[in-house]
């Protein structure tokens, strides 16, 4: 018998259902949403400085560059947020079965796009 | 003509694992998974798989179809072939002994672990410990199970900790004996449970419901045993 046998391991070959998908975008966007925090904080850092330095950045955050990366931090955080309340709700038994996983996977997706749109709105 | 990839691997013959090609005539017919290995098995001998029952009662020939787990002989093609092109791999994540043949070592150790037995420590009755059918219909969905693996190798948490995490399998059996009114062996069973691996690794993402060919839901089980880790807990 060999000690070193092959496994059969490679992500790209096997089909994810939305569930799964939803799960690992679920923690993806909270890394990064970990990660934006720590440019909002140096953000909020950098403006707390002066009033000059307000007003500076205040005129950096109107450029399309600053906007989009505020939106994407929003966005991975509306993401991180619905997904986890389904995990949350799912906690408690609700949506556990097959169909109420998928339903609530496509809610997750439809809810998550429409906040990004909100907070693109929001931020432009 | 089907065309039909399958994950070759000969541990005396091959360093590495390798996709071999077939073409099938099927003669338009809906063949099951299980009679496309067959009819390549006639082709090339050399091939290598698990079967039994061909019913989905004994759970031998769980395999990756399509990228889907699935058991081969209950799997028609009009349900998993897409654009012609069949492909078969062994089930993700347990080591490879031949072909689609895997070491299921791991899979039975957790489910090992579970004791998934019957304990009742009070003196046997003179005939046998009554069950009322309400009782009884607790055990429904998760008595089915034929341990074909299917649903612990298409979990992600099963295969990053394979050793740690009881996977759903054995966690559908696991609560399958702590919901049965006649096992008194509940707090035990728990205790054994009551750790961050075994049981709290399921992160709910439920391949393996989407998966089982028998239509349980070990999602929903994990669930319960969560609850009465947490009750227990008080």
């Amino acid at each position: 018998m060999k000690n070193q046998r092959p496994v059969n391991l490679d992500l790209t070959k096997f089909s994810f259902p939305l569930a799964a998908i939803v799960s690992i975008l679920h923690r993806i966007s909270g890394v990064f949403t970990f990660a934006g925090v720590a440019i909002l904080l140096w953000l909020l850092d950098a403006s707390l400085a002066s009033e000059d330095r307000f007003f500076a950045l205040q005129e950096t955050l109107t450029q399309p560059l600053w906007q989009f990366v505020i939106w994407t931090v929003l966005a991975a955080l509306a993401y991180h947020v619905v997904a986890g309340v389904r995990h949350m709700l799912m906690d408690v038994g609700i949506g556990e079965s097959l169909k109420g996983g998928r339903r609530g996977a496509q809610l997750t997706v439809v809810l998550a796009v429409v906040l990004m749109i909100l907070a693109g709105v929001w931020v432009w | 003509m089907l065309k039909v990839e399958v994950y070759r691997y000969n541990p005396d013959t091959d360093k590495a694992p390798y996709m071999q090609s077939y073409e099938l005539d099927t003669q338009g017919k809906d063949l099951m998974v299980l009679d496309v290995l067959e009819l390549l098995k006639a082709q090339d001998p050399s091939l290598a798989y698990r079967r039994s029952c061909r019913e989905g009662v004994c759970g031998s020939d769980g395999m990756n179809i399509n990228g889907v787990n699935g058991l081969a002989c209950i799997k028609p093609l009009s349900e998993c072939v897409k654009n012609n092109k069949l492909v078969l791999r062994p089930l993700p994540g347990l080591p490879v002994i031949r072909d689609l043949v895997i070491d299921m070592s791991q899979f039975y150790e957790q489910y090992r672990k579970v004791e998934p037995y019957l304990q009742n420590d009070t003196p046997a009755p003179a005939i046998e410990r009554l069950q009322s059918p309400e009782e009884r219909a607790k055990l429904d969905g998760l008595y089915e199970c034929i341990l074909c693996a299917c649903c612990s190798t298409a979990c992600p948490s099963f295969w990053w900790n394979p050793d740690k995490f009881i996977g759903p399998a054995g966690l559908l059996q696991a609560y399958r004996f702590l919901a049965d009114s006649r096992d008194n062996a509940t707090e035990q069973r728990l205790s054994k449970l009551d750790d961050p691996f075994s049981v709290f690794r399921c992160r709910g993402i439920q391949n393996c419901v989407a998966v089982c060919p028998k239509g349980l839901n070990p999602t929903r089980a994990i669930g319960h045993i969560r609850t009465m880790l947490l009750q227990s807990a008080t």
